[in-house]
């Protein structure tokens, strides 16, 4: 009799769901009234959040986010321009003699380049110095794609 | 008068890349200077505590021999402590240069003391030591190719760019209320916002 039961429940019970139109049955229930009905305090105060927080392994999290990423796509220029932030680091630095050896050591650089270039130009190595390394694997990404 | 701030090209946009000639023999230039000045303060300091001692004064200049010594070690430690700790000397971190690995990573002690080593001898052949800092691949000198080192550009780039815009901003808002005090004759420090 049993047997029975289960052969005709496992006919029947794919016929009937295969019946029923469930668009057209969700589109009769009144969701809102649903919801409405629901008490989320009551809900809320069942869930224990501490063992939740517990199991939530947050270094692994932050292993996977791409710290760089988000950095390379803050504009800090408009960052600066847009809050107190710029003023607060001109206080809270040493100022002027830090600002004017910013512009000696640009100076030493354009001098470098300078030097640099037209040394290896007089030798004929123009193209040659295109393709050398601007500096340390480890620091500089070395240069892509063939050089002319 | 306000000086312009540099382009981001040569400032952040440089850093980590091998430094040039010109950057390196001015820093090279500042520490000679400042290891000789603070030589010269050692010296004078020894004197006056063995004067302070003894009462009878001791001047280093007539043992010749002793002076040069001295001297060496001196250096030695100069360079070669500085560059074991922080891979800069005093005139590299004012000029804005670190030593580096070839690979770009910090150097150890023996790296330090090598490359001391090799910075002797590239003095002593200074016309043919310095030239691969200009026509080197990797713009090395013999010290650094002895020591296995390279140069680059390190300083806080981005910091000072930072100090720059803030210290612009500060100054195009000032002119900006001195405008508006001369135009709507507010008392001096009253903002404009505040004018009725």
């Amino acid at each position: 009799m049993e047997q029975l039961a289960q052969a005709l429940a496992e006919r029947i019970v794919p016929l009937v769901i295969e019946a029923i139109d469930i668009d057209a049955l969700i589109d009769r229930v009144d969701i809102d009234k649903v919801v409405s009905r629901v008490d989320v305090d009551k809900v809320i105060d069942r869930v224990d959040v501490e063992k939740i927080i517990e199991r939530v392994d947050v270094e692994k999290i932050i292993e996977r986010v791409d710290i760089n990423a988000i950095i390379d796509k803050v504009n800090i220029d408009a960052l600066v321009e847009q809050t107190e932030l710029g003023s607060i680091i001109a206080r809270s630095t040493t100022g002027i003699v830090t600002e004017i050896l910013d512009v000696i050591r640009a100076q030493g650089v354009g001098l470098d380049d300078f030097i640099f270039r037209w040394g290896n130009r007089l030798l004929g190595r123009r193209r040659k110095i295109a393709s050398w390394p601007e500096g340390p694997p480890l620091l500089v990404e070395p240069k892509v794609g063939p050089v002319s | 008068m306000t000086i312009s701030a540099p382009s981001a090209e040569l400032t952040i946009g440089r850093q980590g890349h091998y430094a040039g000639a010109v950057s390196r023999l001015v820093a090279f230039g500042a520490d000679v200077g400042a290891s000789w000045g603070l030589y010269t303060l050692g010296v004078a300091l020894f004197n006056a505590a063995y004067k302070l001692v003894t009462g009878s004064s001791y001047n280093l200049t007539n043992h010749q021999v002793l002076a040069v010594i001295i001297l060496s070690v001196w250096e030695f430690v100069y360079y070669s402590y500085q560059w074991a700790v922080g891979g800069r000397t005093i005139g590299m971190a004012v000029f804005g240069l670190q030593v580096v690995t070839t690979e770009g990573g910090p150097i150890g002690v023996r790296q330090a003391v090598v490359r001391t080593l090799g910075l002797a001898l590239s003095v002593a052949f200074f016309l043919f030591a310095f030239w691969g800092i200009i026509f080197q691949r990797e713009r090395r000198a013999w010290d650094d190719l002895i020591a296995g080192t390279a140069v680059v550009y390190s300083w806080d780039a981005r910091a000072a760019r930072l100090r720059w815009m803030a210290r612009t901003e500060g100054a195009m808002h000032g002119a900006v209320l001195h405008q508006q005090e001369q135009e709507h004759r507010l008392e001096p420090g009253q903002d404009v916002t505040s004018q009725p």
